[in-house]
């Protein structure tokens, strides 16, 4: 009964399908054919033409064996504890705009936010590069001038890193032990308009009557940060989380573009993608770039079902 | 009793001006790139070199920079605003007619169907890339604007049918079948009732879509290759890496870059940050 009724839908209705062919049509191309097609290539060596040769598991067996990918797990650990810390700043600015009781200032601080948006991202990371130069940068002159500077290479008297010297400018992108600092300090002070404007969303939900029984129970304003704001949040916070996890797990555009494809001095910025990358534009190994994107997929996978096991958004 | 209230606003706003300074203070360093673009575009080297921080003389501003770079971005920006204008277009298109199907009708099959497209927005892109470029490869469409165009609006279509669909699901369906009775057929119903409704999201999709693809350098890079056809990407990279001396040039050039952005944020400015801020896009 049930089959004959969509049955029958089905020669009504059939039409239908034509408007969501389209995408579907583009996905199985360019999405889904690709996707199955890096599984059945990570177990080739495959320089890209058409002779191939089926290796099994050997691109897995090198991978557990290559210092590069390993090294670049870590890198990528650092990175995303980084990442973590650097939303603080877009949290703490979305409340600060929030509690401001005049709501014309509320909007003018809204479309200032959105204003650096213009700078294309691409730009914003070369000018960030111009920033990291050891002469010209803005970086070392501010150094310099605060006395930041100073303080750095006292510190590097004491503990003997061999960082930092009198008189010579920092190489923040040309020493090995820089390149993590230097990805760290990149973006300061860590700002996402889309992001702050998303929090702000979820905080004007909160009424001027919450604050003040906060007020009246004696609350103080990081009580009220803890207690009434980040619950409110939460679930908006918890999604940017996870987003950028995958994000800075799977990303190499930074790296590539900071770095160069060998990611940097001592290769400390190479991450997996950009290994992943190197390996197939680079060595031409096509077949362990598959193996290596394999790899990745599965470790995203699982960030992806612990995410949606554990850190449940409510609605 | 007016005299009252307006000392107790004037109290409140006294309170608040650490907030407005430290907001001030996060602004200005965000603010900090687009000035020096600004100002270091009309100086040569060694201005630059002699006064780093503050704007030089505008008798003095060396307007060559930006003739250089005229010359030299706008080809690019052209290139880029052919992609980023049609795989809008398109990207959105497919969605919404995609997002009817899913949104009004409950067809036999369209569950697993949904599922096929939400899948997508757990794969990792990255490891596709590989395989997407010997499938642009054997379609030959390697080193063409049209893969950067069908690629990007393939990758864009998971995002928006998720988006456009529960807002689909929320327009009343009296409208529907109000327009049904009128014998008006799927395309009618869309652009009579599916387009008016969510004009809104639509317009936020459409400049998220628009930034995504004005700022993607990956696909580029690994696409293209003749000169002619390079995109703001791969042709602020090759800048880096060739006229590295110059910043003047550099600046304005990134200026020319940022120019198309201007007029687009100038223009959709409220509604973006409104669409945002009304948490247009639910988490």
């Amino acid at each position: 009964m049930a089959l004959s009724l969509s049955r029958q839908k089905i020669l009504q209705e059939w039409k239908l399908y034509l408007f969501v062919l389209p995408s579907l049509l583009l996905v199985v191309t360019f999405a889904y054919y690709p996707a199955a097609s890096a599984v059945y290539h990570s177990f080739f060596e495959w320089s890209g033409g058409y002779t191939k040769q089926l290796i099994g598991w050997d691109n897995f067996a090198r991978a557990l064996h290559d210092t590069t990918l390993i090294d670049s797990f870590k890198t990528v650990f650092v990175l995303i504890v980084f990442n973590v810390f650097k939303m603080i700043p877009s949290i703490l600015l979305a409340v600060l705009i929030h509690r401001l009781k005049s709501d014309r200032w509320q909007y003018i601080y809204r479309v200032l936010l959105v204003i650096p948006m213009i700078v294309p991202a691409l730009v914003t990371l070369f000018i960030w590069k111009f920033f990291f130069d050891p002469n010209l940068g803005v970086l070392n002159h501010v150094l310099d001038f605060t006395g930041i500077k100073t303080l750095l290479v006292s510190l590097d008297h004491f503990f003997h890193w061999g960082i930092f010297f009198d008189n010579v400018p920092i190489g923040w992108l040309a020493q090995p032990e820089l390149i993590l600092p230097s990805l760290f300090i990149w973006g300061f002070p860590w700002i996402g308009a889309v992001g702050v404007l998303i929090y702000l969303a979820g905080l004007q939900s909160i009424g001027q009557e919450v604050y003040e029984a906060a007020e009246l129970d004696g609350i103080g304003p990081i009580g009220k940060f803890f207690y009434i704001e980040l619950p409110l949040i939460l679930s908006q916070v918890r999604l940017s989380l996870t987003l950028l996890i995958i994000a800075t797990f799977q990303g190499y555009g930074l790296q590539l573009l900071l770095l160069g494809d060998s990611g940097g001095p001592g290769g400390r910025g190479m991450t997996p993608g950009l290994w992943m990358y190197n390996r197939a534009f680079i060595a031409g190994e096509f077949g362990y770039a598959c193996a290596i994107g394999m790899i990745l997929f599965v470790f995203i996978l699982v960030l992806t079902l612990v995410n949606n096991r554990f850190v449940r958004v409510e609605k | 009793m007016s005299a009252a209230l307006s000392d107790a606003v004037g109290s409140r706003r006294k309170k608040d001006w650490p907030k407005h300074l430290f907001i001030w203070g996060f602004l200005a360093i965000e603010l900090l790139p687009l000035y020096m673009m600004a100002q270091v575009s009309f100086k040569n080297n060694a201005e630059f070199i002699r006064n780093p921080w503050f704007p030089s003389n505008p008798l003095h501003w060396h307007w060559e920079n930006w003739a250089f770079a005229a010359k030299l971005i706008l080809p690019y920006v052209a290139n880029t605003v052919f992609v980023a204008v049609t795989g809008t277009f398109a990207m959105l298109a497919f969605a919404v007619f995609g997002a009817y199907f899913f949104g009004r009708y409950k067809m036999p099959g369209s569950g697993l169907l949904w599922s096929a497209f939400m899948v997508l927005m757990l794969l990792p892109g990255i490891a596709n890339i590989v395989p997407l470029f010997s499938l642009l490869k054997e379609m030959s469409l390697l080193n063409t604007l049209y893969a950067i165009i069908i690629v990007s609006v393939a990758g864009g279509q998971a995002f928006n049918l998720f988006v456009l669909r529960s807002f689909i699901e929320e327009i009343p369906k009296d409208l529907f079948e109000a327009a049904e009775m009128d014998g008006a057929t799927h395309l009618q119903r869309i652009f009579h009732v599916v387009l008016p409704m969510s004009s809104s999201i639509l317009g936020t999709l459409a400049i998220l879509a628009f930034l995504g693809m004005w700022n993607d350098f990956l696909l580029p890079l690994i696409i293209l290759r003749d000169k002619e056809l390079f995109t703001l990407g791969v042709g602020l990279i090759y800048l880096d890496g060739e006229y590295v001396k110059q910043w003047g040039q550099i600046m304005a050039s990134y200026f020319f870059a940022a120019i198309p952005l201007i007029i687009l944020f100038l223009f959709t400015m409220r509604l973006f940050v409104r669409g945002l801020s009304q948490g247009a896009i639910k988490g």
